[in-house]
């Protein structure tokens, strides 16, 4: 159930099998959730952290005109609030974006857990590294790139963090999202997402349509977006 | 909700809403619309080029033309120079 969750750690460490055990003991329930929802509300007091294993998520911050902006998009695999465990309340919330199948880890158990096996506390404490690298190349995308590069970064991005739960290959994936979403993603406008799209389709080096990223160049797509993997954190070393 | 569609035309030729979004009301719509355009004319401005000729084309479910929305409508231009 949870192998999305420890093909990501195995793209960055090796995990024993006891240190598997352990993870597989973190989950209380799985749960099945629908579109839009809230996972997680800003302020609220937390005692439960919560492992994506199908459907898309975002964490995001907005505006009292309602306006929106994603700061990071999770997929299959992440632990989306596992930084909730140490600061008990977010700064922002959590939503799902497609129907979501999640895992609910109680932090109580999180506490065992990383009490008796401190390199798993190492390789949480990864992860939620790599997703503050996550965010820094997004600020970097949004204060500095164009919408092009933007788009295009998101797409090589989504496309590398897929690809190791075994849900993107050289040639694309699914993404069961919206221009919407995508706009809210990018600091841009649905209206201005498309024309973008249009771009980048017309240069030959991706499509989004009905729901799956075409990559028609991978090497001009990834010059585009001067995107380096490098933040990521792909290779597999001893944490 | 009903579903529209915002059809950009401008410099490069038309660029076609195959998707479209939910809202309700002539102000949402509109202001949809106009906030598209300031997004694109934005990003022109940042590359030294505006160019207000576009136009917006919103469809709505059947595929009618419910509304146009020129670029010029977008933006109050001020102090611009007269030639042409």
């Amino acid at each position: 159930m949870i192998d999305v969750y420890l093909l990501k750690l195995r793209a960055r460490d090796t995990v024993s099998a006891a240190e598997e055990e352990a993870i597989r003991s973190l989950f209380s329930e799985i749960k099945e959730i629908g579109t839009d929802k809230t996972l997680v509300r800003a302020g609220e007091r937390l005692n439960i952290s919560l492992l994506l294993l199908d459907g898309l998520a975002c964490r995001f911050k907005d505006l009292r005109d309602g306006s929106r902006q994603i700061s990071e998009l999770h997929v299959p695999g992440d632990f989306a609030d596992l930084h909730g465990f140490t600061l008990k309340r977010l700064d922002h919330s959590v939503m799902t974006l497609t129907h979501c199948r999640i895992a609910v880890a109680p932090h109580e158990r999180i506490k065992t857990v990383t009490a008796d096996h401190p390199h798993l506390a190492r390789l949480f404490w990864l992860t939620t590294n790599i997703d503050a690298a996550i965010h820094r190349e997004w600020v970097l995308s949004l204060g500095r790139r164009n919408a092009q590069s933007r788009i295009a970064h998101l797409f090589c991005e989504l496309q590398a963090r897929l690809a190791i739960v075994g849900l993107a290959d050289e040639t694309g994936y699914e993404l069961r999202l919206t221009q919407t979403d995508l706009a809210e993603c990018m600091g841009l406008t649905p209206v201005h997402v498309n024309r973008t799209l249009r771009d980048l389709r017309e240069l030959g080096l991706v499509e989004f349509r009905n729901r799956r990223v075409t990559i028609l160049d991978l090497a001009g797509l990834q010059r585009a977006a001067e995107f380096d993997p490098g933040y990521l954190n792909l290779t597999a070393e001893p944490r | 909700m009903p579903r529209y569609r915002f059809n950009i035309y401008n410099g490069t030729g038309l660029t076609e809403d195959d998707e479209g979004r939910e809202l309700a009301g002539d102000d949402a719509i509109r202001e949809e619309a106009l906030k598209g355009i300031r997004s694109i004319l934005g990003e022109d401005i940042m590359s030294g080029v505006l160019d207000l000729g576009g136009r917006i084309e919103i469809l709505d479910e059947a595929g009618g033309l419910y509304l146009t929305v020129p670029f010029t409508e977008a933006v109050t231009v001020i102090g611009a120079s007269t030639e042409g």
